[in-house]
């Protein structure tokens, strides 16, 4: 029940692009066709899914004060190297994003390069840093990690997905022409953050 | 009506170009089309003939506004007669009370809302649209009878510009402007449109009547203490389901009247302008959502979840959002099995809203605009599950046909 909270609240009421404006780069820019967000939001989900899991893992047994005690080794067991932590979470993200890009290239071709350089861009995505970095910060167990790697992914799959079907919507509006493109995709993320607000504040 | 057209035709030279006016187009376009039927018919192929325009299609919704609208005057004099203890009323005098303090809300969004809308349409060149009339009144009446005037001015011209001017007018707009309008204002000033005081306007605030603060069923529903019966709760606090299905309670102006908005729901439905299958589809939706909080055990939840679905009918602004709000056709899915989808989500979400979040007792306005934003992609879903459908039939039948000649 705890987790399905979890995940409710992080998919709808803390929407990692629509509340906390994390990941925007690659969700203003990817966001044109329906086939190209839904993949984006895929592989995002599945890049998320599994480096905050694997950051959890590394943080508790590295990377805190005291992480290291299960060597054995008196040295090793006060040292905190939790200095490291950017640098290693962006180093796991980075291999998970090159398998993922690997995998995308052998088996969906087509999506590989509908993505184009926004694929490897994943590594440097904010939305994927601070998914680690929520998780660090709000001392998430290890089935919450997991839990709430794969949720956020999710909040962030459902909103570039509906916003690609809004701009798809929009291609006929009669839009200023200074608006058109990124401003219009702006106003529109704004007003689908005001719609998401009708979460805020649900007691799960 | 001769001399009207006559009229016409002598100063349109004006405003066609080249003319003086030339820049006030949309102002005698506007004029024209509302006195006669337009000359020009569609140059490209698909052609309809019908006599329903966007024009006709928004004055029905204006006329099937009525009947909310007046008892929302009513409601709003008969509240104020209520809170402030002056007896011996008519009800002539709680509609001329009412009118009071409604008329003035009304009158500032449509000049206010008009006057962006006119100003756009020159300036871009696009026709004024009569979907404005539909905005500027449906606006005024999801908000409380005490709001201020200058926040009904900030909130129309929010919605009209941000919601639907900015998309290029009526038709390309991607939520509904009102409830863009609302939403902004209830995001923006949470003090003046949520809470308990609000919802009839007190004359002296000094000399209120202890007890007599006007909460809305809602308000009193979400305070309930936990294990107690609601339908009692409600009862003792002075709401049966009778009263608040008549609408005689504090709350939005055009909103607490079941019965006003299902005369105005039977006008949409019987000239085919408002879905009925999206209306349908949030009555499902609630029933739904009502049924499964009903199962829920009571001694470990709020009260405010055993409450029936007769009772979620009836209360704050269901009927009015479900009925007007919802079936708006720009907003709102466009296929078939996209209405239904659209209005039993939103019947779910109105139920999680106001039972889950504390905060936003009348979730109906918000669980709508969720779903203006959801509704490009129901549609996406159901379309391209439909050319699946349709390629896969194609394929059998040429299947078949191929068999049948080597036969």
């Amino acid at each position: 029940m705890e987790l399905i909270s979890l995940a409710v609240r992080t998919i709808f009421i803390e929407n990692i692009v629509l509340a906390y404006f994390l990941g925007m780069c690659s969700f203003l820019a990817c966001s044109k066709k329906i086939e190209t967000a839904t993949g984006l939001g895929l592989a995002v989900i599945c890049v998320l899914g599994l480096t905050v899991p694997f950051n959890w893992f590394i943080q508790h047994y590295f990377l805190t004060e005291g992480a290291m005690a299960w060597t054995g080794i008196p040295v090793l067991a006060t040292l905190d190297l939790s200095f490291l932590n950017l640098i290693s979470f962006i180093a796991v993200i980075a291999c998970t994003v090159q398998v993922v890009e690997m995998i995308l290239d052998r088996y969906v071709p087509a999506l590989y390069h509908s993505l184009g350089i926004f694929l490897p861009l994943i590594t440097v995505n904010c939305s994927i840093l601070g998914g680690s970095l929520f998780m660090v910060e709000r001392q998430y167990d290890f089935s919450e990690a997991a839990v709430y790697g794969v949720a956020a992914g999710s909040g962030f799959a459902l909103a570039i997905i509906s916003i690609s079907a809004i701009r798809k919507k929009i291609r006929y509006s009669d839009i200023p022409p200074g608006l058109q493109g990124l401003g219009m995709t702006m106003i529109l993320t704004g007003l689908m953050s005001m719609a998401f607000m009708c979460f805020a504040g649900i007691d799960l | 009506m001769k001399f009207l057209l006559k009229q016409m035709e002598n100063i349109k030279p004006l405003f066609m170009p080249g003319g003086k006016l030339e820049k006030l187009y949309p102002l005698f376009e506007a004029q024209d089309t509302f006195l006669f039927t337009p000359a020009e018919t569609t140059r490209h192929a698909p052609h309809i003939r019908g006599a329903l325009d966007t024009k006709r299609m928004m004055i029905t919704v204006v006329i099937a506004l009525i009947p909310p609208f007046l008892f929302g005057m009513f409601n709003a004099g008969q509240q104020y007669h209520y809170v402030n203890q002056i007896p011996d009323m008519g009800w002539l005098d709680h509609l001329w009370r009412g009118a009071g303090i409604v008329l003035p809300i009304v009158l500032v969004s449509y000049v206010v809302g008009g006057t962006l809308e006119v100003l756009f349409s020159i300036i871009r060149r696009h026709d004024i649209n009569e979907g404005f009339l539909v905005t500027g009144l449906l606006f005024p009446l999801t908000l409380p009878p005490t709001i201020p005037l200058w926040q009904v001015a900030a909130g129309i011209a929010f919605g009209v510009v941000i919601g639907k001017e900015i998309f290029g007018g009526t038709g390309f707009n991607v939520l509904n402007p009102a409830l863009t309008a609302r939403a902004f204002l209830f995001f923006a000033y949470p003090n003046e449109i949520s809470g308990d005081g609000i919802w009839s306007v007190v004359k002296d605030p000094e000399n209120v009547v202890e007890g007599f603060t006007g909460a809305t069923p809602l308000g009193a529903a979400a305070v309930a203490p936990r294990g107690v019966n609601i339908v009692e709760y409600l009862s003792e606090q002075g709401f049966e389901w009778w009263t608040m299905a008549v609408g005689l309670t504090g709350g939005s102006i055009g909103e607490t009247a079941f019965f006003a908005c299902l005369i105005g729901a039977v006008i949409l439905i019987v000239s085919g302008v408002g879905s009925w299958r999206i209306m349908a589809g949030c009555v499902i939706g609630l029933f739904i959502g009502s049924t499964l909080l009903n199962r829920l055990p009571a001694e470990t939840y709020s009260s405010f979840t055993q409450l029936p679905f007769h009772y979620h009918l009836v209360y704050g602004g269901f009927a009015f959002g479900a009925v007007y709000m919802a079936t708006d056709p720009v907003s709102a899915a466009a296929t078939a099995k996209g209405k239904w989808i659209y209005g039993v989500l939103i019947g779910i979400l109105v139920i999680i809203i106001r039972v889950a979040n504390p905060a936003f007792p009348g979730g109906v306005m918000l669980a709508i605009l969720f779903m203006n934003v959801m509704a490009p992609v129901i549609d996406h879903y159901v379309l391209q599950a439909h050319i699946r459908t349709r390629r896969k039939k194609a394929r059998e039948e040429s299947l078949t046909y191929v068999q049948t000649q080597e036969r």
